[in-house]
């Protein structure tokens, strides 16, 4: 009886080390048992390449207007709402009557690599400037400071620098982080705090973008309520 | 009858794990000032007593009173306090801490009662001078006093085992066998310390041994294995 | 209760020799855990530190990690080359802000040499867009001029104009030099706490001329041709290492990134500096958290020694745990006395480990500094290793209540007179 007493008190103290090691090792990096290949991070994460977070439907419906109240309540936004209110995806298209044509029509291929090529080149929204967004998205890590990351450039959709073609200028947010964040690596979903500042660019080429100071940074937490 | 120093009644007791009682007795009383002899081989309940005595364990039935205090009324560390007060022991061997000086062996009790403590300040200037006298009275010189205590011879040690047991005039002294290890020409020499000390501040002494020539020094003398009903004495102890 | 204390701390110092081992194990165990900790969060921190700005390493479609080592660590084996054509097309790309060529292969004993152009000194930046300094001379004005850096400026001595010749390969010994084409520090940059500080900067046209009479990996037996005589040569390259690439705008690096993997004149690749640092630690973190594993089990098992140790002893201090309770110690008090010893020495032993990790880590850092480019900085622990450490001494602390218990129910069964 004794003799399980003591076994018992050496093992707690070893559980104890044990779990003290589990607490440092989990926010720094992957967990020892799973065994992750250097560019696949699925594993670890929940996310697929291609997906994106989830918001409130109507969220996408009904697409941001922005309140002349100053307020600094950050509204939460879709991706959606970052693209021109008056661009339309199907431009390309325009003219085109694809059920007269016949299957495998190259006006229809043509069609579909300039809309492609119209969708990589879409423009920004001028009128997103100045805007308190709330928006989740994935980090791409930039630039750190020590170990906390301090600008990060945040995509729609997991895997958005591997394996898929990128995300157009309007899509992407370049940003950088008032306080650096700690235990944050690529691919993470956040929720990002903070208001939108159009870019200007410097060359003929109008590869301006979205920006942002971010007030808050925190990690996204799936609250599926709809 | 309550001025008894030691007063023990109707005594059953059995340690715990075990079926059989190994203490059973009617009567052990000690008076105060009183010193008293008591013999008994290994077997006759002699661990047992001093645990009474000692407040160690409370005996399933009878009553235990030291100086008047029920040792049942009181706590466990209420016990333990109470012993620090007002007894002092003396074992066979081994009675020092070997880590600790041998004047901090002596005040030893000091640190742990502070009634004792008291009245160990009235013996000398500070504990310390207090302490020195005690030595002194008991034979060791001064020189011997900064050694370690494993340079002490066995005699020494006894005395200074002794000294410990004095501090602070507890009311009772219990020695348990303390003359065992020693010379057969020392052990006299030993017990005479004992007695007139205990003599000099009245208090009561309980002298445990199977020696039966020391025996003769003591007007009251109790042999524990015929009035402990339940002595198992070993054939050849 | 302070005597406790001190009789605790007498009854250690009594049998000092056995606890002193225990102690030493304790402390080697635990500036080892604290070590690893350390050393991973300064390793990570200093690699961020050692590039800023740069939004792409362009180079031969190999590892993304292989790549970042190689051309911004000078870490591990050449990769292949990417063509010179390449690396004019991307400079001319409109998104393309600055680019930065490298090339390496050489090295000045045991020091990487890095060929470049004087975009390298105007573009590069680290930390926190720090740009570089000089803190003697100047650039490259001649072909045979080479910058050094802070550290192998300092490890070996030189100073402005003192003559180097560089060794083709990166090995150690026995490599065959380019003697008969002498440097000349014209420049020693401002230290930077970065691998810039252990590199040897050439131009890279110097790098063609090294190699003029060279035909794979050695000299053309007979053929020589002096260094006065190599401007008559074409001195551009044919191959870089990598490129580093500063766009006008940093979210358009995923366009660029696309374009360069799809081109099909020369496979290439295009890597995110940050992106491939987090996939490395990914890599890396998973063998910190095996040697993480295995120092907790070693300080466990320091525990254990100390654990058995002191319940040793508790046989032959049966006997004086009956005085101490002949005057008056109760069996909490006994208790207390055991746990106290152990829980000193865990103590004693997890501090000197800290004082250890300390001094190990001040005498490994030039060590580090000189051979990675890694910055250690003897600092406060951070709150992960105050943690690791609060865990340590909870877990010697749960481990020395053992003792106390066991001394605390031997003294209540052996009372004033324990059998032995």
């Amino acid at each position: 009886m004794k003799s399980i007493t003591w076994i018992g008190g050496i093992v707690a103290a070893g559980l104890l080390v044990g779990y003290s090691l589990r607490l440092v090792a989990t926010p720094a990096a992957a967990k020892p048992a799973a065994l992750v290949a250097a560019m696949d991070a699925t594993d670890s994460t929940p996310y697929k390449v291609g997906d994106h977070l989830q918001q409130s439907p109507d969220l996408v419906q009904s697409p941001y207007k922005p309140s002349n109240k100053s307020g600094d309540a950050f509204k939460e936004i879709a991706w959606e709402s970052l693209i021109p209110k008056n661009w339309d995806a199907m431009a390309p298209f325009k003219g085109l009557k694809l059920d007269k044509m016949e299957d495998g029509d190259p006006r229809a291929v043509e069609a579909l690599l300039k809309a492609k090529q119209y969708w990589k080149n879409a423009p920004i929204d001028p009128s997103m400037d100045g805007a308190s967004v709330r928006i989740p998205g994935f980090v791409v890590s930039l630039e750190r400071e020590g170990e906390s990351l301090k600008e990060f450039l945040l995509v729609p959709y997991f895997g958005a620098c591997i394996h898929v073609p990128p995300p157009p200028a309007n899509q992407i947010i370049h940003v950088h982080s008032a306080k650096p964040v700690k235990d944050i690596r690529t691919m993470d979903a956040v929720w990002i705090d903070g208001v939108l500042k159009v870019e200007r660019s410097d060359t003929m080429m109008g590869s301006a973008g979205y920006s942002m100071t971010s007030v808050k940074v925190e990690p996204y937490v799936d609250n599926s309520n709809q | 009858m309550s001025h008894a120093a030691i007063a023990l009644r109707d005594i059953n007791f059995t340690w715990p794990g075990q079926r059989t009682p190994t203490l059973v007795l009617d009567r052990f009383e000690v008076q105060a000032h009183e010193q008293v002899f008591v013999s008994g081989p290994s077997g006759s309940g002699k661990s047992t007593l001093l645990a009474l005595i000692g407040g160690i364990n409370n005996a399933q039935a009878g009553s235990v009173e030291i100086l008047g205090q029920s040792m049942q009324a009181l706590a466990g560390s209420g016990r333990d306090r109470f012993r620090v007060d007002h007894i002092g022991f003396i074992f066979q061997q081994f009675n020092l801490i070997p880590y600790l000086s041998i004047l901090d062996n002596v005040l030893l009790p000091c640190r742990f009662s502070a009634y004792r403590r008291e009245r160990a300040l009235a013996q000398g200037a500070d504990l310390l001078a207090a302490a020195q006298s005690l030595l002194r009275s008991l034979d060791l010189a001064p020189t011997l006093w900064t050694r370690a205590v494993t340079q002490l011879s066995i005699g020494q040690q006894q005395r200074v085992a002794a000294a410990r047991a004095l501090i602070g005039r507890p009311e009772i002294v219990v020695a348990d066998e303390p003359t065992s290890a020693l010379d057969s020409d020392r052990q006299q020499g030993f017990l005479d310390l004992i007695q007139h000390e205990c003599e000099q501040t009245g208090a009561s002494l309980v002298f445990v041994s199977h020696d039966q020539r020391l025996a003769q020094r003591f007007d009251r003398r109790i042999a524990l294995d015929e009035i402990n009903r339940c002595a198992h004495v070993e054939e050849n102890a | 209760m302070s005597f406790l204390f001190r009789l605790a701390a007498r009854s250690a110092w009594n049998r000092r020799l056995t606890l002193a081992l225990m102690m030493l194990a304790i402390a080697l165990s635990s500036a080892m855990l604290l070590g690893i900790e350390r050393v991973r969060h300064e390793v990570r921190a200093s690699f961020s530190q050692s590039v800023s700005g740069t939004d792409l390493v362009v180079g031969a479609r190999t590892s993304p990690i292989q790549l970042m080592l190689y051309a911004i660590f000078r870490i591990g084996g050449a990769t292949n080359n990417m063509g010179w054509d390449s690396a004019q097309k991307l400079a001319k790309n409109p998104a393309v802000a600055w680019t930065i060529p490298l090339s390496l292969g050489d090295s000045h004993r045991g020091f990487p040499v890095l060929a470049t152009n004087g975009d390298y000194f105007r573009h590069f930046h680290y930390g926190d867009g720090q740009a570089l300094q000089l803190a003697q001379g100047q650039a490259f004005n001649d072909i045979f001029d080479t910058v050094l850096g802070a550290e192998v400026a300092q490890r070996l001595h030189y100073k402005l104009g003192d003559h180097i010749v560089l060794s083709h390969g990166m090995g150690g010994m026995h490599l065959t030099d380019h003697a008969d084409k002498p440097f000349v520090i014209t420049g020693i940059l401002a230290r930077t706490g970065t691998p810039v500080d252990r590199t040897v900067h050439i131009g890279l046209d110097a790098m063609e001329a090294i190699h003029l009479d060279w035909q794979g990996g050695a000299r053309i037996p007979g053929l020589s041709i002096k260094a006065e005589l190599v401007k008559k040569f074409d001195l551009t390259p044919k191959t870089v290492t990598a490129v580093l690439v500063g766009l006008h705008n940093r979210a358009a690096v995923f366009g660029l990134q696309r374009d360069i993997a799809d081109d099909t004149s020369e496979p290439l690749m295009a890597v995110l500096p940050g992106v491939a640092l987090d996939e490395l630690w990914q890599v890396v973190g998973i063998g910190e958290n095996a040697l993480l594993v295995v120092s907790g089990m070693v300080v466990i098992v320091g525990l254990a020694g100390l654990v058995s140790a002191i319940l040793a002893s508790l046989g032959e201090r049966r006997r004086e745990l009956a005085v101490l309770r002949s005057v008056g110690a109760r069996p909490f008090d006994i208790f207390l006395l055991l746990a106290l010893e152990g829980l000193a020495v865990m103590l004693a032993g997890v501090l000197l480990g800290v004082i250890l990790l300390t001094l190990a880590l001040c005498a490994l850092a030039p060590m580090l500094s000189a051979q990675f480019g890694v910055t250690l900085h003897p600092s406060f622990p951070a709150v992960g290793e105050l943690q690791l450490l609060l865990w340590t001494i909870i877990a010697g602390f749960v481990a020395s209540l053992l003792p106390g218990l066991r001394a605390y129910r031997l003294s209540l069964a052996d009372g004033l007179t324990p059998r032995l």
